[in-house]
């Protein structure tokens, strides 16, 4: 049986691998879907938000299904890598990515809408192309709603469990994050065993929750702030 | 009027059922952009800028072709050297004034700096703010900074969009005679949005008139201004004419008089000296008129004044007279009808001096 602390070292490593995925892609994303307009805005964004309202066993079958040797995508890989990706940390790390997606763009979103056009457009006529405008003006803007969106999608991934479990399996020291250890020990019956790591996974989330909702009034009370200055 | 046109625009576009057809050109000094809301003024200035791209058409400034939909050419606003200054400031709330004004001066290449930035933060007295953050600004304070950061930039034209919409009328007056100040020392051609009369009249040296996305007139202001009824001069709000003169002399009670032109007026000029370059502010519906010199009034200004034009609208009238300077008296339909009122006419103006605020021309 490994450690806790492996276990606890594995899902902090599934988790952030996670979520260097989803930060770029959803603020790129989110930024698109914002300021642009998308053909298709609408289904776009509803099967973004699909693994919220999907049973992430589902998920876990589809990303399964795709992932598998018997796919495409899954023998591209095999035939790239030369192994397989499904059941290793690795398709742990997609599940969890996939089913954090959702929350953090969803975040994004809101926090891109709240920065002022016209403030990047006045950035724009200073002589700022269009990616000096996004790294000095929206994203500073919109930082707080933006890191708010990063540890509500972390803590999501932190917590995954059914699309992990059907994708990765439940491999001790390989895929065996926290959900699925605490999930064994219980089944084996061994709960003071699994006491230790629930304290670990109560307390990551209850730090993400709190560090998300600090920034989440920062950033309204910031909106607030802006929308008071224009008044004055 | 005769010099060379700075930037000439030829601009088509259809948006949501307007229909924006205009064509014009801006010279030296300041253009403004004159008309009722909604008659697409701000469109045409976000299609110069860059940021709205019309249907069809051209734009060239300083014989550089900005946009051409027949060699389709659309330089992006970040290549156009043009400087736009928004209704509500539109600054950088992150940062601070300092900061704010620095933006556009270190993306501009040193070759192409023309404008000294100090002499910029001097004119609009912005030293006191420098380290206050953006955020923390009156609208006054934010207006001069938004202008300070688009002077920096050293554009090659300077777009205003109603930049004293959101200001009061002690501001706004304090706004133009920075305005004036940046015509009369740097010398940036400005082409200024606006939908209030006395504004245009006060900063202006010609008028463009713009009616439903049409450009329908150009002219100097106090002649397009005076001479055609536009009919929507209610919607400039309470009216306020603003004058530009000189104290002529001030007595010991802070009751002085002030030259407008070839007219003088009775005006508390409170501890100004004589020669101080002054801004003075009249509003419209302070003004009565009459037909015949009127004779043993308490109030101290009676002028001589041609009534140019009657604009009549929803039973409120707008007097366009000249004193040597145009004015804008606001009266009923009803006097109009009493008095007989026609243009052309002789008339007098008659208002107290306390009507009469005496404002700073360069601000202290």
């Amino acid at each position: 049986m490994p450690s806790d602390l492996s276990i606890v070292l594995l899902t902090l490593k599934v988790s952030g691998a996670a979520m260097l995925v989803v930060v770029p892609a959803g603020l790129g994303l989110a930024w698109l879907l914002v300021r642009r307009r998308v053909p298709g805005r609408f289904w776009i964004e509803v099967l973004v938000s699909l693994p919220l309202a999907l049973t992430p066993v589902v998920i876990g079958f589809a990303l399964l299904s795709l992932l598998g040797r018997n796919s495409p995508v899954g023998r591209l890989a095999f035939d790239v890598l030369g192994r397989d990706i499904a059941f290793t940390w690795v398709a742990a790390a997609i599940a969890s990515a996939v089913v954090a997606f959702p929350l953090s763009v969803r975040a994004f979103i809101v926090a891109f809408a709240t920065v002022d056009r016209r403030v990047e457009i006045a950035a724009r006529t200073l002589g700022a192309g269009p990616w000096r405008v996004f790294f000095t003006i929206t994203l500073p803007l919109a930082y707080p709603g933006i890191l708010a969106g990063v540890l509500l999608g972390f803590a999501r991934a932190l917590s995954e469990f059914g699309a992990t479990i059907v994708v990765a399996g439940n491999i001790p020291g390989q895929t065996q994050t926290l959900s699925l250890a605490i999930f064994t020990r219980i089944s084996a019956g061994n709960d003071s065993a699994a006491f230790g790591l629930i304290g670990v996974t109560v307390a990551l989330a209850a730090a993400s929750i709190a560090v998300h909702n600090y920034l989440l009034a920062r950033a309204t009370s910031l909106v607030r702030d802006r929308a008071a200055g224009s008044r004055r | 009027m005769t010099s060379a046109p700075v930037l000439s625009f030829d601009l088509h576009a259809r948006i949501e059922g307007f229909t924006l057809d205009c064509a014009a050109q801006a010279f030296p000094g300041v253009t403004a952009l004159f008309g009722p809301s909604g008659s697409g003024k701000t469109t045409t200035l976000d299609c110069i800028a860059g940021i709205f791209r019309p249907d069809r058409g051209t734009i060239v400034l300083n014989g550089r072709t900005l946009f051409s939909s027949a060699e389709r050419v659309h330089v992006s606003p970040e290549r156009r050297r043009i400087g736009y200054v928004f209704q509500d400031g539109a600054l950088f709330p992150h940062m601070t004034v300092s900061a704010n004004i620095r933006y556009g001066l270190e993306l501009a290449p040193g070759s192409r700096r023309r404008i000294d930035v100090d002499e910029v933060i001097r004119l609009l007295r912005l030293e006191p703010l420098l380290a206050r953050p953006a955020r923390q600004l009156s609208g006054g304070e934010q207006q001069r900074v938004a202008l300070a950061r688009a002077l920096a930039a050293s554009p090659e034209v300077l777009l205003l969009d109603e930049p004293m919409a959101s200001l009061d009328a002690g501001l706004r007056g304090i706004v133009v005679a920075y305005l004036r100040r940046i015509r009369r020392d740097l010398g940036i051609p400005m082409l200024y949005v606006s939908h209030s009369i006395t504004e245009t009249l006060a900063l202006a040296d010609r008028a463009l008139l713009m009616q439903g996305g049409r450009i329908s007139a150009f002219d100097r202001p106090s002649r397009l201004l005076l001479e055609r009824t536009a009919g929507f001069w209610h919607e400039s709000g309470a009216l306020e004419n603003l004058l530009e003169g000189e104290v002529l002399d001030a007595g010991s009670t802070g009751a002085g008089r002030v030259g407008v032109g070839s007219a003088t007026l009775f005006a508390p000029v409170g501890g100004r000296q004589k020669g101080e370059r002054v801004m003075v502010s009249i509003g419209a519906s302070e003004i009565i008129l009459a037909i015949r010199r009127p004779e043993g009034l308490s109030a101290r200004n009676v002028l001589a004044a041609t009534l140019k034009n009657l604009d009549m609208d929803a039973g409120r009238a707008y007097a366009a007279v000249d004193i040597g300077t145009p004015l804008i008296a606001e009266l009923t339909e009803s006097a109009v009808a009493d008095l007989k009122l026609v243009a052309g006419q002789q008339v007098f103006l008659v208002f107290k001096s306390s009507s009469v605020a005496v404002l700073d021309a360069d601000v202290a």
